[in-house]
């Protein structure tokens, strides 16, 4: 048990390492093409820096880090472009255009799936367990607005990728956190420093 | 033919099967959440757990955005060079 702990924090420190790497360069991408930037336009960088960067650190392996990937391209400018590209390469950008397309098949398969289940018979008796069943079935629905590409999974999919995802949103939080609180310490210094 | 044999297996045992896999993966979910993972109690149904995860990850996305905000105001009010600077080097140390 210990070392499975062991194991998982120091993958943990990999992760917001590799995390924090592709988003630094994500922001540097940012403030190198666009000199001037509003506060909004810089926040909107950070937060698309950082959502491109968790999402690369799965190397396309989950749906969710899929999604966020082809989400990103469909709102592209020129800059978040650019700013994929740095921290993906260029293959792999090409790669989410051709997971726009396996995208849509899966929603194909998923609505297909979904016709064959209504055609098999459904009772309706309202027993403490159907109750039940209902108010799972309702909280899924809201979690799979929360998951990116979260409506295409089925019931077992799609717990597997929430798991993944909250990991990968965790590390982000952290690093961000740290980031803005070390920032936070060293604005401070330099404004006692230049009051002296 | 293997088609067929699955979509019959869908009908009737499959779903046995599927509620254990889901109640494991519930299960992890639980200990990945910290609302429930500090109740210490072993019994929460499947739709508070799933109720505590939407919570959880709506509360992980503010957070995220507030960051965001915060991170922005920082870099905008001092030079960008020298705050970029300065925060690589605090992480480095």
């Amino acid at each position: 048990m210990k070392a499975r702990m062991q194991n998982s924090s120091s993958s943990a420190a990999l992760l917001k390492q590799e995390f924090l790497k592709k988003w630094i360069n994500g922001l540097q991408t940012y403030t190198n093409t666009k000199k001037e930037m509003t506060i909004l336009d810089r926040k909107n960088a950070i937060k698309l820096s950082a959502d491109i960067a968790i999402a690369s650190t799965r190397n396309f392996s989950t749906n969710w880090s899929r999604a966020v990937m082809a989400d990103v391209s469909k709102n592209v400018d020129g800059s978040s472009k650019i700013v994929t590209e740095k921290i993906l390469g260029r293959k792999e950008t090409c790669i989410i255009k051709c997971s726009k397309n396996i995208m849509r098949k899966s929603r194909l398969l998923a609505h297909r799936r979904r016709a064959i289940r209504r055609t098999i018979g459904r009772t309706s008796v309202k027993a403490a367990s159907a109750i039940a069943k209902e108010l799972v079935k309702k909280r899924t629905r809201v979690l799979k607005r929360l998951v990116p590409g979260g409506k295409q999974m089925n019931e077992i999919c799609l717990i597997k990728e929430t798991l993944d995802y909250i990991a990968s949103l965790q590390v982000q939080v952290d690093v961000m956190r740290n980031i803005a609180n070390a920032a936070d310490h060293q604005c401070l210094d330099s404004t006692e420093r230049s009051l002296l | 033919m293997s088609s067929r044999r699955s979509r019959s297996r869908q009908s009737s045992g499959a779903s046995r099967i599927s509620d254990d896999q889901i109640a494991d993966l519930v299960s992890r979910l639980q200990q990945l959440i910290p609302e429930i993972r500090n109740r210490r109690s072993d019994k929460v149904s499947a739709s508070k757990v799933l109720q505590e995860t939407c919570n959880y990850i709506r509360s992980l996305h503010r957070e995220v955005d507030d960051l965001s905000d915060r991170l922005s105001e920082l870099l905008e009010s001092t030079d960008s060079d020298s705050a970029q600077a300065a925060i690589i080097r605090s992480l480095l140390m």
